[in-house]
């Protein structure tokens, strides 16, 4: 299973299922609690919240070495092990990284380049997009890719998709779909509705391309290359394992580690983060803009939509590339965005909780809105379950407000912003993909849903 | 002015649910300088010393900690002069501290425990042996530290709290005789 509690560390607290979005942790108050795992998301909230530790007095001296072990985690771990934990691959990506067969291509989420300074001792929020490119090159990659970029180019399909619902007569509200956690969600409680749901497969999953057009201009063998993503979040593992996940002939992503996972396999390596140069990561499929930037954010996936959608709708530069109406971290917010002669009435959800009003009201009839993001974490993947996990709960608020910001500043300081910009994005349509939401395009980074543990028909 | 009694911390209400926030905050404040503990999980490389216990009993539970005492037995019994009393809080000089562990015979609340010392975030190794040296911790109240006690701020459900009797001893006297003067038996 992703997410675990265990059984001989665990206080019973529940405080863990005050956070739950979905009130899949089952227990009586002072016993070892359980997770219910048709209803788990694997959004990893109980894991950031969990104080329980493996302790001296309570467990002994011998048991962290036993946990530490039997959690799959390397021997050079040395932080507390909680009693909510995640399921580590580590081994696996060690295992290819040592293989010389093996062509090992990686991918970051943009949510790590703001997180992952954080368990090097660095201030809340630190960006570290050039070290973490360096950090990657150093453990030994062949290829340093960038979620950023399928970002970028999730917003090409995605843009495009929503524009011929809209002028075409689609299913609308449509709903954003990079976040596994929220697809699931829907999947498992509102298979109705699943059609509302974008057919665009989240940035991670289009990173099908890594092992189609990535091997084509390499001259790689696709069947040698090993791809792994490097994640903000816990549901990006059963994301990557789904079965309609290879468009590719292979299944696309082999292993979605964590931010917290990609800090053990650094130190592990004894790879000194801090002394780090700063490097860039590899081209074409490394080359990104701000908007791939934001979609860590709440409101990011939706601005970044906007940016490409209105230059495509009107021909037109944007106005102001800063789309200010959609950012923000309450649960839910509207906006109305003059798009040409179209009002385009848009909506942001952060906090899967939050997403249950909105689904009844638009059965109901009484939410008209054309697109809809979804994030399940409180403020979107800066504050996902894969991401350094804060001693200290009153550090929280700094902690996402300052990630927030370290997301915005990247990108600000970006030369381009806006997706359909990213000269690599551009190439690879033309060598590649043709057109968005064309026939090849569709192939490799459109999905469908319900399918496997999440068809709920059955 | 020095306060005539030392201040503790302890638990005031029942809503301790047992999550361990306060042993954590306790131990991230105190290794802060010494062992470069930040603010995540992931900066932490020595194991977990809280100075507050948390008690689970058959069906409650709640944090145990140093009350501060005034003839304190730790104090009395420890052999190498390791604890010393400032501003009414007892303190451990973990560098006198030879382990003995007279005080954790002594001490009628178990609010000592022994524990692996470590600097730079590494343990501390004995001069005559492989093993770790270890010393007596026990709740200080965070002194000189910022913010403490970092248990009292960390508890989610204000379960603890900081102690003051003199002050705690005047306001119930002053509501005592409140409650006098309103049965009009002056």
């Amino acid at each position: 299973m992703i997410i675990n509690i265990d059984k001989d560390v665990c206080t019973g607290c529940r405080e863990c299922a005050e956070v739950c979005p979905v009130s899949a942790i089952a227990g009586e108050q002072g016993k070892p609690q359980e997770i219910d795992y048709d209803k788990c998301v694997m959004c990893g909230q109980c894991i950031q919240k969990c104080k329980s530790y493996v302790s001296i007095v309570d467990h002994g001296t011998e048991a962290y070495a036993i946990k530490r072990d039997e959690r799959n985690l390397p021997s050079s771990v040395l932080e507390p092990l909680f009693a909510a934990y995640n399921n580590c691959n580590l081994d696996k990506v060690k295992a290819a990284l040592a293989d010389s067969n093996v062509i090992t291509m990686v991918q970051c989420a943009p949510a790590v380049r703001v997180g992952i300074a954080e368990d090097f001792g660095d201030e809340l929020g630190t960006l570290a997009a050039k070290k973490l490119a360096a950090a990657l090159r150093s453990i030994g990659f062949d290829k340093i890719y960038d979620t950023n970029f399928t970002a970028d180019l999730t917003i090409m399909e995605e843009g495009t998709e929503l524009i011929k619902r809209v002028t075409e007569g689609g299913q609308l509200p449509m709903f954003t779909s990079c976040c596994p956690a929220w697809v699931t969600f829907l999947e498992r409680n509102y298979p109705e509705m699943k059609d509302h749901l974008s057919s665009c497969k989240s940035p991670q999953q289009m990173g099908s391309i890594f092992k189609t057009y990535g091997a084509k201009i390499d001259n790689y063998d696709p069947a040698t290359i090993f791809t792994v993503s490097v994640m903000p979040c816990t549901c990006k593992e059963f994301e990557c394992n789904r079965e309609e996940m290879n468009s590719s002939g292979f299944q696309d992503v082999d292993v979605a580690i964590t931010t917290r996972e990609l800090a053990y396999l650094i130190k592990d390596m004894g790879i000194d983060f801090n002394s780090l140069p700063d490097e860039d990561f590899d081209q074409p499929l490394g080359m990104y803009t701000g908007a791939g930037t934001i979609f860590s954010v709440s409101g990011g996936v939706m601005e970044a939509a906007i940016r490409t959608g209105y230059e495509l709708i009107t021909g037109k530069p944007i106005p102001d590339v800063d789309v200010s109406a959609v950012r923000g971290s309450e649960g839910f917010r509207t906006a109305t965005l003059k798009v040409g002669d179209l009002d385009l009435k848009v909506g942001m959800v952060t906090g899967l909780k939050n997403v249950i009003p909105v689904l009844e009201d638009i059965k109901a009839g009484k939410l008209d809105l054309h697109f809809i993001e979804v994030m399940t974490c409180p403020v979107g993947c800066v504050s996902g379950g894969g991401q350094p996990k804060l001693l200290l709960d009153s550090d929280k608020e700094a902690a996402y407000s300052q990630r927030t910001q370290g997301i915005y500043d990247h990108d600000k300081e970006l030369p381009l912003r806006k997706s359909h910009e990213n000269p690599a994005i551009a190439k690879i349509y033309e060598e590649y993909l043709l057109t968005p939401n064309g026939k090849e395009s569709h192939h490799m980074l459109h999905t469908h849903y319900c399918t496997g543990e999440n068809d709920h028909s059955k | 002015m020095n306060k005539k009694l030392g201040s503790f911390v302890v638990a005031s209400s029942d809503q301790c649910t047992g999550c361990k926030a306060c042993e954590i905050a306790c131990f991230a404040s105190h290794n802060h300088k010494d062992n470069k503990v930040v603010h995540t999980v992931g900066t932490v490389e020595i194991p977990v010393t809280p100075r507050l216990f948390l008690i689970k009993l058959e069906d409650k539970c709640l944090p145990i900690q140093c009350k501060q005492c005034e003839d304190a037995p730790c104090l009395n019994s420890c052999s190498a002069k390791a604890i010393t009393k400032l501003d009414g809080t007892l303190l451990v000089n973990e560098e006198l501290c030879i382990g003995c562990k007279n005080c954790m015979m002594a001490c009628p609340f178990g609010a000592l425990e022994m524990f692996p010392i470590a600097q730079k975030g590494k343990a501390v190794p004995q001069i005559g042996s492989d093993e770790p040296r270890k010393a007596a911790f026990k709740c200080d109240l965070c002194s000189g530290l910022e913010n403490g006690p970092a248990c009292v701020d960390a508890c989610p459900h204000d379960v603890l709290k900081l102690m003051d009797l003199e002050d705690d001893r005047k306001e119930k006297s002053i509501r005592a005789a409140i409650a006098l003067t309103l049965t009009g038996n002056l």
